[in-house]
């Protein structure tokens, strides 16, 4: 105890200096407008930043609470989500609904397979027979092959069963666009008169000659022009329009086909 | 410590802080330098002392002048931190182990180790005050310049100071 006080007494000048320094250190960021505003903003941000560290601590903590919270939020979003995405649905289809197209939402698709087949949820209940044909807001997708009443199936442009009748857009050199398998990005129009002024890069539309497409659905743009040996036709290649990968909505062209045009190729046929 | 040392150790107070409100502290030479010269008389406090004493006169010393200049805290505090390390910096440049009073001058400690001494006291000084009066701190290029133009002017005046004052107290032969 007595060292103890000796100690205090012989080094008091260091408790003086801390005294000294306090004060002088009080004055000065006390008084001097700079350094006390220096002051002020580094404990602001001192205490900012402990604030912070506390709220990540605290949040921590209350995470499950907070994942409950969101998993229920969740479900509500998505029963929201379900409900707006039906009403859209009806929406859509009623918008683009109109004389002569049905609108029908693709339900099954395939792209892959050397013969591939859309179904659609549109029968012969709103109007689809089979050989109308089906297009997209970027062009032609095929054909309708068989419809059910509330479903059809549509012979898409990637199916060997296919055939298009189609056109250089701006001239009158046309041929049937097929397709043999394997890339789903394009098809083939193979016997395009031989002279026909095709570069690469046209545009490739319908032709509207029989009922199944209007004119001027778009098909494609020419990938490559090759001349056949047999010196009669080219062989062009088309890269789709469709990405038939990714089919939502499908229009039937649902124009009856007019019963003259019938009534006469069945008297040529006789 | 008795009233005439008391009374001349005030007037040299006076003495200094005059200088420096009215003298040194209008000065900026180049921009950066100014000397601050009162660090000479914590410079000048001999071993026989007390360590709160010492504090205390340099304590009042700062304050004078900080109050004058309009800068409260400034120089009190670099003066009482210089006044904290002055007698570990004195023994730094003394190499005998001496037991009588010893004033720090140039004949006491010799010339060169008198010239060091008063230059790191100017320097830990003068780092304390800028960095001190610069806050916030922003550009320490400037804060360096500032502390060396200073250090070598204070140095200056105060090797005038040891030359035209000390000496004539101790005539030697």
């Amino acid at each position: 105890m007595r060292s103890l006080l000796d100690f205090i007494v012989r080094h008091s000048y260091v408790f003086l200096f801390v005294l000294l320094e306090t004060l002088s250190l009080i004055l000065l960021f006390g008084f001097n407008d700079r350094q006390k505003e220096a002051y002020l903003t580094s404990a602001n941000s001192l205490s900012g930043t402990l604030y912070e560290w506390r709220t990540g601590v605290e949040q921590y903590f209350g995470l499950r609470k907070e994942n409950a919270t969101l998993v229920r939020e969740n479900a509500r979003l998505r029963s929201l989500l379900y409900d707006l995405s039906d009403s859209l649905d009806s929406a859509t289809e009623r918008s683009m609904s109109s004389d002569g197209v049905v609108v029908a939402r693709v339900i099954d698709n395939s792209v892959r397979k050397d013969d591939n087949y859309i179904t659609i949820d549109k029968g012969r209940n709103h109007g689809i027979a089979q050989g109308m044909g089906v297009y997209s807001s970027d062009g032609v997708v095929g054909i309708v092959m068989a419809a059910g009443r509330k479903y059809s199936v549509i012979l898409p442009v990637l199916n060997g069963s296919t055939s298009i009748s189609c056109k250089v857009k701006g001239s009158d050199s046309f041929g049937f666009l097929e397709w043999n398998g394997g890339d789903p990005y394009m098809a083939q129009i193979k016997d395009m008169p031989y002279h026909s002024s095709v570069d690469i890069g046209d545009t490739i539309v319908t032709t509207g000659f029989t009922s199944v497409f209007p004119e001027n659905i778009p098909v494609g743009t020419v990938a490559k022009v090759e001349h056949m040996k047999n010196g009669y036709t080219l062989r062009v290649n088309v890269n789709l329009a469709v990405d038939m990968s990714d089919l939502r909505w499908v229009y039937i062209h649902s124009r009856t086909r007019d019963a003259e045009i019938d009534e006469l190729f069945k008297q040529v046929k006789d | 410590m008795g009233t005439v040392s008391f009374i001349r150790r005030l007037m040299t107070l006076v003495l200094l802080a005059a200088l420096q409100i009215f003298f040194f502290n209008r000065i900026a030479l180049f921009g950066y330098a100014t000397p601050l010269f009162y660090i000479w008389m914590i410079a000048r406090f001999d071993s026989s002392m007390s360590r709160s004493g010492i504090l205390l006169w340099a304590f009042f010393l700062g304050l004078v002048i900080d109050v004058f200049s309009g800068t409260p805290g400034l120089n009190s505090a670099s003066a009482t931190l210089l006044a904290m390390f002055q007698p570990g910096l004195v023994k730094l440049f003394v190499s005998m182990d001496r037991h009588d009073v010893l004033v720090p001058g140039s004949d006491s400690m010799g010339g060169r180790p008198f010239a060091g001494y008063l230059l790191l006291m100017a320097t830990i000084h003068h780092t304390v005050y800028f960095i001190l009066r610069s806050i916030p701190l922003g550009d320490w290029t400037v804060l360096v310049l500032k502390v060396v133009f200073s250090v070598v002017m204070t140095f200056i005046l105060m090797t005038v100071a040891e030359h035209s004052f000390s000496n004539t107290g101790s005539k030697r032969s």
